[in-house]
């Protein structure tokens, strides 16, 4: 081959990874000032609001909180009695046993002293079965808790069945591990009762991250940051994509996704949709996708809504085998949602749902690993046939690391500023020490988790949801 | 001092690009470096000003005690009340003083009531804290004016009544809210009169705080409410519907039955829903007639009403409907026969094999 | 000195607490002030009161547990009464049902509850 068309050739290889990077890079950094902006306006918005009213009105609209449990018997007892705190005057809890193969269902029964009961279920979406039955309790101070057991069908089928036992106007769709705080339910409804022209169809919070929180009966006592990097960085990783992304999607009305471990929906919506789809391992995100492209079809005016106040917190996996499974999970979901309704992709007719967040996502998001990898498999061939130009490398690599560091300070700083949720000494230290390991300690398995995803998602069509086994949240001490 | 040079000359010799990219690396370091120092400043800072916000607490609550239990029989303001008031004039004129001390007389004045939280608000008067909340209201900031309002709001201040009027139709929503609360807080039913003129939508979220503030009062003398449900606002006409439920409003019916006509769907609905509350029998016979012509929605609403409000003369009505389509009907007209007439119900029994209807008949037979 | 009657009371808000141990102490009663449920429950155990006022809402642990607590571990009969911000029957009605012996709501006058706190301590 001719060594001047070669040189064309490896200069436009050049060039379209150049542009990717550039467009990345001013994405990110667009949205990083949007979600300030959003999140400044929020704040001073919140100094007013007044929750105390809301939370006990019997006016206040009737929630329903759905929580799917598989296996959760370790910890079941102190999630409910937790669910059942909320401070919230209209809402009842729903608990799927989802075909659980452990004893979660005969510890509810003894701790809660339920009763198997007749239940009429209108079966607007179908789902598996019930099997032991629907139970409620003989104890009045328990009046709020149903759990209903089921044969299992994946946490998207359980959610569907909460869609249809519930007698509410308002769905939140929660992990049962997930810690709610007292005040999360009014927080959340607000965006639905604020809103004048549109409709909130649903509506996210920020998912904060507990390992190392002492949790006591179901309360957040104490709020410590993790000695592991590999959750420390997750945190970071977290903080970035709440503070400095999520806000300006909500903004733009482009989220694409809320949280599966705490949201909130219209439930006619949600049911006119059809509920979850139980074929997909990303059904948070499937079902938003689908609720929006709904509503545009509809033509009707909406809002996906976002709330940045911490209001849930869960546990992340803190081992690297668990974490690639959790992310090679998020990998395949991402992939699955985006070809389901590739049929918006570029389409005028769906507005910034097609013209802004699908393209986002797509190629931010889904394709992002794989260019990546596709650039390091350049890299070494490049290294092979010895045409690396080493000082391009060193000096744009330097560059991309610092320009992570910064970014990830930024959100840091964006943390001080809004929630402060780390106080104690030493930590602002320590996330320092992260924002420089992160790129080492976290972006090369999140990476490998990915390809893994689009090897499953294409290769190995048998993997479903994988486990994540409990280890249960610290406890308070006794004595101190 | 010989790689120095190595990296000058190095730095000199590449392509423009690459010097381009260097030095902003080296605009990167420099800012993380900053932004690292300034983020330690920023944790220890917020650190102490949580201290000295702790220390200032404890400071002006005992300022307030003292106050409290300084007064004497004789004079209006003892001596020992009067140096407090003073010392706090002078703090006040610092913002972040003044902000403590405002929580602080806050803390206490919501939880007590009598005489004690008299006392508070004239002290709030005499250290002329009321002054600053005053001058709030000509900021040219929004989040500034309705904080002002909102002080005004919490200290029971009367007097600016006619300043905060002017507000009700302000383009900034959050005043608006502020205005609202400040009218009925203080001035209960008499302050729903902004009803009168509101231009702009009142969201679910104000209906309910303002409910829930006038629900606390002893007097609950309701001013007349039908001009509001024929309001060309139908946020309105929503809030009125919700006071003719929770007020027992059955004067209103007539305007109410004429609202099932409403352009709005939820509002024939909530409609529908008070009639049902309120037990008015006319509106039956007018729903019934017009049934098919009904949405959905409020055919469901309509049967919940049923439910409520059962006569015999209901029972064809509930006969033909038993079969409907709809899950919640069939629910509805089923259980309302069932208490009208258990022996027709029960002869319903097969009259139909869909899965459904057997459901809802075997669910309601043994419950 | 040792004639005086102890009172434990439990308030997070720490400026109406401050108040009510100056009111209270004018009357000659004993304070001992806990801001949170747990430093109640040992306050109660170490100094056994005559009286406990505690608020129902506080963190950690709530009015209600100790109540429960006092009732039920400990045993005693000591009066309680309860104070709730409106709109929480609920607990009030638990309240009552774990054995508190008067209630309060917020706002309420420090006056009056000098009042019912001698009332129950005759």
């Amino acid at each position: 081959m001719n060594t001047s068309t070669v040189q064309i050739i490896l200069l436009i290889i050049h060039l379209l990874f150049f542009i990717y990077a550039f467009f990345a890079i001013g994405s990110y950094v667009i949205l990083a000032i949007i979600s300030t902006i959003e999140t400044k306006e929020y704040m001073k918005k919140n100094s007013f609001v007044n929750y105390k009213e809301i939370m006990s009105s019997t006016i206040s609209p009737s929630i329903s909180i759905i929580a799917p449990a598989y296996n959760e018997s370790l910890n079941i007892i102190e999630n409910v009695r937790s669910l059942l705190s909320s401070h919230y005057v209209n809402y009842d809890v729903f608990i799927i046993n989802d075909g659980s193969k452990d004893d979660s269902l005969e510890k509810l029964i003894k701790a809660y002293d339920l009763v198997k009961v007749d239940f009429l279920i209108n079966q607007q979406i179908p789902t598996k079965p019930i099997r032991a039955g629907v139970f409620k309790s003989t104890n009045p101070a328990f009046e709020k808790l149903t759990v209903v057991d089921k044969e299992n069908g994946g946490k998207a089928d359980a959610l569907n069945m909460g869609l249809n036992i519930s007698n509410n106007n308002y769905v939140a769709c929660i992990d049962v591990d997930c810690l709610l705080l007292e005040n999360a339910l009014q927080k959340m409804i607000k965006p639905f009762l604020e809103v004048t022209e549109e409709t909130v169809i649903a509506t996210g919070g920020v998912i904060r991250i507990a390992n190392s929180c002492i949790i006591k009966d179901g309360k957040l006592l104490d709020v410590n940051f993790p000695k592991k990097w590999i959750v420390q960085a997750q945190i970071l990783e977290y903080l970035r994509a709440f503070l400095l992304g999520r806000m300006a999607w909500s903004r733009l009305n482009g989220l694409l996704v809320i949280s599966g471990a705490f949201g909130l929906f219209n439930k006619k919506i949600a049911i006119e949709v059809g509920g979850y789809d139980t074929n997909t391992v990303g059904e948070d995100m499937e079902i938003i996708v689908r609720l929006r492209r709904h509503m545009e079809e509809q033509k009707l005016k909406y809002k996906v809504a976002y709330i940045p106040d911490p209001l849930c917190w869960t546990e992340a996996p803190d081992n690297y085998k668990i974490f690639i499974s959790q992310r090679n999970r998020w990998t395949r979901g991402t992939i699955e949602t985006l070809r389901k309704h590739r049929k918006i992709a570029f389409n005028s007719k769906y507005k910034s749902l097609g013209l802004l967040s699908y393209p986002y996502w797509l190629f931010f998001e889904r394709l992002a690993p794989v260019i990546e990898v596709i650039g390091i498999i350049y890299f070494v061939i490049l290294m092979a046939l010895n045409e690396v130009r080493w000082d391009y490398t060193v000096a744009f690599t330097v560059l991309a690391y610092l320009f992570a560091v910064l970014f990830s300070i930024v959100a840091i700083f964006s943390e001080e500023l809004t929630f402060h949720q780390y106080k104690k000494k030493g930590t602002g230290f320590k996330l320092i020490v992260i924002s420089i390991l992160e790129p080492f300690v976290l972006h090369p398995f999140i990476l490998y988790a990915a390809i893994r995803g689009n090897m499953d998602y294409y290769f190995n069509k048998k993997k479903k949801w994988g486990e994540m086994t409990r280890k249960g949240m610290a406890k308070a001490k006794k004595n101190n | 001092m010989e790689s120095y040079q190595y990296l000058i000359d190095y730095f000199e010799n590449s392509p423009t690009i690459i010097k381009v990219v260097w030095v902003a690396s080296s605009i990167f370091i420099i800012i993380i470096i900053l932004l690292v120092i300034y983020l330690k400043y920023l944790r220890g800072h917020l650190r102490k000003n949580e201290k000295i916000v702790t220390k200032h607490q404890k400071e002006y609550e005992s300022y307030l005690i003292s106050y409290l239990y300084a007064g004497n029989e004789e004079e209006e303001i003892s001596e020992e009340q009067q140096a407090i008031i003073d010392k706090l004039k002078s703090c006040a004129v610092d913002e972040f003083k003044r902000r403590i001390i405002v929580s602080t007389l806050l803390r206490l004045r919501n939880e007590i009531s009598g005489e004690m939280a008299e006392a508070i608000q004239k002290l709030y008067f005499q250290s002329g804290l009321i002054s600053y909340a005053l001058s709030q209201l000509k900021s040219k900031k929004w989040y500034i004016v309705a904080k002002g309002i909102r002080e005004l709001t919490q200290f029971h201040v009367k007097e600016v009544h006619d300043e905060i009027v002017n507000f009700v139709n302000h383009p900034k929503k959050e005043i608006r809210k502020e205005v609202q609360l400040y009218l009925v807080t203080l001035f209960h039913f008499e302050g729903l009169k902004f009803l009168d003129v509101l231009q702009t939508h009142l969201s679910e979220w104000d209906q309910i705080q303002l409910l829930e503030v006038l629900q606390h009062f002893e007097n609950q003398e309701l001013p007349n409410i039908k001009p509001w449900l024929k309001s060309t606002n139908d946020s309105v006409v929503t809030f009125a519907l919700k006071l003719a439920k929770i007020y027992n409003q059955f004067e209103a019916k007539d305007a109410i039955m004429q609202l099932l006509a409403h352009q709005q769907k939820v509002i024939r609905v909530d409609a529908i829903n008070a009639l049902s509350h309120l037990q008015v029998v006319e509106a039956k016979d007018i729903l019934k007639n017009n049934f098919d012509k009904l949405s959905l929605e409020e055919q469901i609403t309509f049967f919940k009403l049923l439910e409520n409000m059962y006569e015999t003369s209901d029972e064809p009505f509930l006969l033909d409907h038993v079969t409907h389509i709809n899950f919640e009907i069939k629910l509805s007209a089923l259980k309302t026969l069932k208490i009208l007439n258990i022996e027709k119900f029960k002869s319903l029994n097969e009259i139909s094999d869909e899965p459904d209807y057997v459901k809802i008949f075997n669910f309601i037979e043994h419950n | 000195m040792s004639d005086a009657k102890k009172i434990v009371l439990a308030e997070d808000n720490s400026t109406l607490s401050r108040l009510l141990k100056f009111r209270l102490e004018k009357e000659g009663y004993k304070l001992l002030i806990a801001a949170d449920g747990k430093e109640a429950i040992e306050l109660i155990e170490q100094h056994n009161p005559d009286i406990i006022l505690t608020d129902i809402m506080m963190p950690f642990i709530s009015g209600l547990e100790v109540i429960s607590h006092v009732r039920n571990k400990l045993k005693r009969d000591t009066p309680i009464i309860v104070f709730s911000a409106a709109g929480q029957e609920e607990n009030i009605i638990k309240a009552f049902n774990l054995g508190a012996n008067d209630f309060m709501g917020k706002p309420f006058s420090p006056n009056e509850l000098v009042i019912r706190v001698k009332r129950l301590l005759r």
